[in-house]
């Protein structure tokens, strides 16, 4: 844990690892974006930035899955993209793991708010 | 080297290691990267910053662990169909020459029973299922020579059989290609 203290990007990539299928869908919530959109998006926050490498193959992953859809789509002159946008079974996978998220967050306040010596009292107490 | 021939190497790299897609599922995933990359290219430009086609790069990883992410699922996601486990187990060794070898030997036997059952309309006389060896063998095929100390025993039953084992033995062998297809290095 020191090492994480010392260096909180390597704790960023672990919570990473496990969130950021429901940060892709969250971003793609209400919104049609290309994978450039989606990148500059994720790079605007400190600990959502992620590479092309780990982006692109995510998001076809949750193409086949079924998560979301992808559309090539040209405007006037410029070059076609590929826009991606929820289907409804993303819509609903991203409010199952919105509900797990906030579960896990809960559950972490709970435990910071409640440091020992004294026995975790239970919950909603 | 200049931006555009770095960027064409590495999609042709890229191409290479994703061979075991899908030509459209490949060609996809190359023409969002490939726009990607001159997309910020452009950006770059128009913001008068240094256009460094190797960093933007290396934001996509090496060309075959970048192909590895799209294509592992092939190799670790579907369950293999019935009967192709054995296949399974061995194909992170197969070889090319296993993968000719098989691809040349299944559908020239897929052809030739096609053949015959076409050859049957032709020349029905020769063509056709013999009893050989006292009923020990039997002989198939279009023959030159008609055997005449045998009858022939399918008559036309030839030609459904034929043909749905040689279209079934084609088919048959692209799905074991399929499996087998050498992954590229």
């Amino acid at each position: 844990m020191a090492d994480n203290i010392k260096d909180p990007s390597k704790w960023d990539v672990q919570l990473r690892k496990g969130t950021l299928e429901l940060v892709i869908l969250s971003l793609l919530k209400g919104r049609n974006l290309y994978g450039l959109e989606l990148l500059g998006q994720l790079q605007e926050l400190e600990t959502t930035a992620i590479s092309e490498g780990t982006l692109y193959p995510l998001l076809d992953r949750l193409k086949r899955d079924g998560s979301i859809d992808a559309k090539w789509h040209q405007e006037g002159d410029t070059r076609p993209r590929k826009y991606y946008n929820l289907t409804k079974n993303g819509q609903e996978k991203l409010t199952d793991l919105t509900d797990r998220w906030r579960k896990s967050v809960e559950d972490i306040e709970f435990l910071l708010e409640n440091p020992g010596p004294q026995k975790l009292p239970k919950k909603g107490k | 080297m200049s931006d555009r021939e770095m960027v064409r190497d590495y999609l042709n790299s890229l191409m290479k290691f994703l061979s075991r897609l899908d030509k459209e599922d490949a060609d996809d995933v190359l023409r969002e990267i490939e726009c990607h990359i001159y997309d910020v290219m452009e950006i770059r430009q128009e913001n008068g910053q240094i256009i460094d086609a190797g960093e933007i790069l290396r934001g996509f990883g090496q060309p075959r662990e970048l192909a590895s992410q799209y294509v592992d699922h092939i190799l670790e996601g579907a369950p293999p169909p019935m009967g192709f486990r054995a296949i399974q187990k061995i194909k992170s060794g197969t070889t090319k020459g296993l993968y000719w070898t098989t691809a040349i030997f299944g559908y020239l036997f897929s052809a030739v029973l096609v053949a015959i059952g076409l050859l049957k309309t032709i020349n029905p006389d020769a063509v056709g299922v013999w009893p050989s060896g006292n009923g020990e063998s039997v002989v198939i095929g279009a023959m030159s020579r008609i055997p005449t100390d045998t009858q022939e025993i399918l008559g036309w039953w030839i030609i459904p059989i034929a043909l749905g084992l040689g279209l079934g033995g084609a088919y048959l062998t692209k799905r074991i290609l399929n499996v087998l297809k050498p992954k590229a290095r």
